[in-house]
């Protein structure tokens, strides 16, 4: 019996990673939460780590306007004026 | 319509020693819902696309987030699995269109923690070509159109789309309807406008309207012939919901069995009156939940008014369900207004561009 492979062989592209950061020491760090009420708990703990224990400069806070919708656009834009970015789901 | 659609499969074919070894290699793959699968040979899948009239690659959408594509072929081969006949599938397709516009939010519905399933509501003639029942036990296993159906939207999410539980899909609980969640409008025993046509879908035609929401909530009230004293039931329900799942407002499906639609019916009421009656019984107070466990996000807020449902529109009023019984149901959105209810015609693009030249 041939049956066939009911799963979809066209998988788009994987994403390559960027370059890992050697240190955050001075760095800017953006942070897009999808401001569900457990998130701000959570980063604001990781903000204190990154400035205490990391030595980053700057931490800069973005909200999703629909928590499970893809990032707004002009966050994604802004992406590129930090060093590093967490994007997180917190529930 | 048929048509002969001879462009070749494009999918990988497995060959097995038969039934039973295809339904090992397809659970341990993880290629199935957990119940058995008819074996989707390329006989049969090449039998549904030329009942559509699809070629296999034809395109059905991209679905937005994860960019995948979503081919007739694929769809078809799991309509297949699923159990459907080649005339069943026309209405999984179009449900896929629907599901693909970006106000369904796909990704979202299929990946919460939220757990809920993709509804499908059939209305038209197509309903009676296939044998699709909205009368007994019609949110179960009323009829064997609507499980196949059901079942062929919830093979192709895992399959095509990896919304498997664990992986993509990341509901805490889920509901049996994640199984098969389909029935259709008894259009024959009622006076109202059929729900398609209602959302804007052209006369004559069949449609599909996808939702993706919880499990039905039942209600019941048979001690009363007043239009307003049963609604204010289903009022309650949708309330309670609000309350106890989210108190966010948006498309909300109520099923009102012919006992009782047969009592507002009698007193003149069209859908567009019982939804205008629910718009505005529909809503609670943020305050309120603290009567139900959820005072800490009351905050300075306790005054402000949530309604169910943002405008009348927002509700879809279905007749449907057994002939007797005081029985109704509300089903709830997945999560307010983030995903929007959509409906499709069979057959019709009613957005497509005009042929150039």
């Amino acid at each position: 019996m041939r049956i066939l492979d009911p799963t979809n062989e066209q998988k788009t592209a994987g994403v390559q990673l960027a370059a890992r950061l050697p240190s955050l020491e001075g760095l800017t760090v953006g942070i897009i939460t999808n401001a569900k009420e457990g998130t701000k708990g959570y980063f604001t703990h990781l903000e204190r780590l990154l400035r205490q224990e990391m030595g980053v400069a700057d931490v800069v806070w973005r909200e999703k306007s629909n928590y499970s919708a893809p990032c707004d656009a002009h966050i994604v834009r802004e992406i590129t004026n930090w060093h590093a970015v967490f994007a997180g789901v917190g529930d | 319509m048929q048509l002969n659609v001879k462009t070749a499969l494009a999918s990988r074919a497995h060959e097995v020693d038969d039934f039973a070894a295809a339904q090992e290699f397809f659970h341990s793959r993880g290629w199935t819902d957990g119940l058995p699968v008819v074996p989707p040979t390329e006989a049969a899948v090449e039998a549904c696309l030329e009942w559509a009239g699809m070629p296999p690659d034809q395109l059905i959408g991209i679905e937005p987030v994860r960019a995948q594509p979503i081919t007739a072929e694929k769809l078809a081969i799991n309509a297949v699995m699923a159990g459907c006949l080649p005339m069943h599938f026309p209405v999984v397709a179009t449900a896929w269109q629907a599901m693909l516009k970006d106000e369904f939010l796909l990704h979202g519905v299929t990946s919460s923690t939220g757990g809920c399933a993709v509804l499908v509501i059939i209305n038209g003639p197509v309903r009676l070509e296939i044998g699709a029942s909205g009368t007994f036990n019609v949110l179960g296993n009323s009829d064997r159109a609507t499980a196949v159906i059901g079942r062929a939207i919830r093979l192709g999410l895992i399959n095509i789309l990896d919304v498997r539980p664990g992986q993509i899909d990341r509901a805490t609980l889920g509901h049996p309807g994640k199984y098969s969640y389909c029935f259709a409008e008894d259009e024959e025993d009622m006076t109202w406008q059929p729900l398609h046509l209602q959302r804007g879908m052209p006369e004559g035609t069949s449609g599909v309207t996808v939702f993706a929401s919880l499990a039905p909530r039942q209600i019941m009230n048979e001690w009363t012939t007043d239009p307003k004293e049963i609604l204010e039931t289903f009022a309650a329900e949708m309330r309670a919901n609000q309350l106890h799942y989210s108190i966010y407002g948006g498309n909300y499906v109520i099923v009102i069995p012919k006992q009782l639609r047969d009592h507002i019916q009698a007193a003149g009421w069209t859908k567009t009156d019982i939804a205008e009656f629910l718009f505005e019984r529909a809503r609670v107070k943020r305050g309120e939940w603290a009567n139900v466990g959820k005072g800490s996000v009351v905050r300075d807020r306790a005054e402000k008014v949530h309604p169910a449902l943002l405008s009348p529109d927002d509700l879809l009023v279905v007749a449907a369900g057994g002939p007797a019984g005081g029985f109704g149901a509300v089903i709830p959105p997945w999560m307010g207004s983030k995903t929007r209810a959509v409906t499709a015609a069979i057959g019709v693009c009613v957005d497509c561009e005009p042929p150039k030249g």
